[in-house]
């Protein structure tokens, strides 16, 4: 039984308070600036869960890149574009995509709720029990792995394990370039043709015809 | 905290972003529920990786390496999903920017139609 102490819920259900409030302001408010901000403040809200969920990788990713880069791209965004004073307006039929998304949530939840998911709680106690007494984690990246204590290598980076893998950023870091390379390639080449998509489309359609004027006009070589 | 719990959390973030994609008139407040969506997914990814076991974890083997990197799938998920939004995001906004200066209407109701 993997021990979830009163910390962690209490962190959890604040970050999951802080996401969903802030989504809700997103989805409700009219002045589309101040939903960027609220943009802003639920991604970090699932940065927080990240970390609470033993993802520190994960968590620092998401901060990195969506309350970091995203977020500033959506305020750009607005300050270029939007019109404030138009604002952006519920639609009409918005309750038939209301009862849409209640009915999104109703199966998802019963979905989640109905499955027995063999969870780490609901495993053996000899599996448990590795995670987490008497083992320690040993080394780093591609070497890493789980050893019971008392393992002593004086070359060997050996970290206690409290239940969750305390290094998991060189391990994630191994399984990308090692079981999922191909995938990872394909992210970086999707990236290049995204990046050349943007230039292509936010480049000035009709771009002004160079006047040559005489002055300017080239010598030809004699 | 319990995987209950956190599934829970992702199906009302995808279901509030859901709502947003068809209930605002700005296409930028739609781009933003579709972030928002895409964050509910990766916090399910995320949840799977930390409270199910992978199978190399049951059949009671010693644990190597890859044993612990299969355990780490859905962060991989998670960043490869992370990765595919911040490109669309990106895509998606230099449409809207694109539409917004041959001097069309960013409403989506105006916007159903594509064609110049």
């Amino acid at each position: 039984m993997i021990e979830v102490s009163t910390l962690t819920t209490v962190a959890f259900w604040g970050a999951s308070a802080m996401t969903l409030g802030f989504a809700l302001i997103v989805v409700t408010q009219r002045d589309v600036f101040r939903a960027a901000i609220a943009l802003a403040g639920s991604f970090l809200g699932v940065g927080i869960l990240y970390f609470v969920l033993s993802a520190e990788f994960v968590g620092v990713v998401q901060i990195l890149v969506y309350v970091g880069a995203i977020s500033s791209l959506m305020a750009f965004a607005v300050m270029f574009i939007q019109d404030v004073t138009a604002g952006s307006r519920p639609v009409q039929g918005r309750l038939v995509g209301a009862a849409v998304a209640v009915l999104i949530l109703a199966a998802v939840a019963f979905t989640a709720l109905n499955t027995d998911w063999s969870t780490m709680d609901e495993i053996s106690d000899q599996v448990a029990g590795a995670l987490t007494e008497g083992y320690v984690q040993v080394g780093t990246g591609d070497e890493i792995r789980i050893e019971k204590v008392g393992f002593t290598d004086p070359d060997e980076v050996v970290v206690p394990n409290g239940g969750v893998l305390v290094d998991s950023t060189s391990a994630i870091g191994v399984l990308l370039v090692r079981e999922y390379v191909l995938a990872f390639e394909i992210i970086g080449l999707l990236l290049v043709a995204a990046l050349i998509g943007g230039l292509l489309l936010i480049r000035d359609p009709k771009p002004e015809p160079e006047v040559v004027t005489g002055s300017e006009k080239r010598e030809a070589p004699v | 905290m319990t995987i209950e719990n956190v599934l829970l959390v992702s199906a009302v973030l995808f279901a509030i972003g859901a709502y947003g994609v068809v209930s605002r008139s700005s296409l930028i407040t739609v781009i933003m529920s579709l972030e928002l969506m895409f964050n509910g997914v990766v916090i399910a990814a995320v949840a799977f990786s930390r409270f199910t076991p992978s199978a190399a974890l049951l059949s009671g083997d010693p644990l190597t390496g890859e044993a612990i990197r299969s355990a780490l799938t859905g962060h991989a998920f998670a960043i490869f999903i992370i990765s595919v939004a911040a490109g669309e995001a990106a895509l998606a906004f230099a449409l809207v920017f694109a539409m917004y200066r041959a001097g069309e209407s960013i409403e989506i109701t105006d916007a159903s139609e594509m064609k110049n």
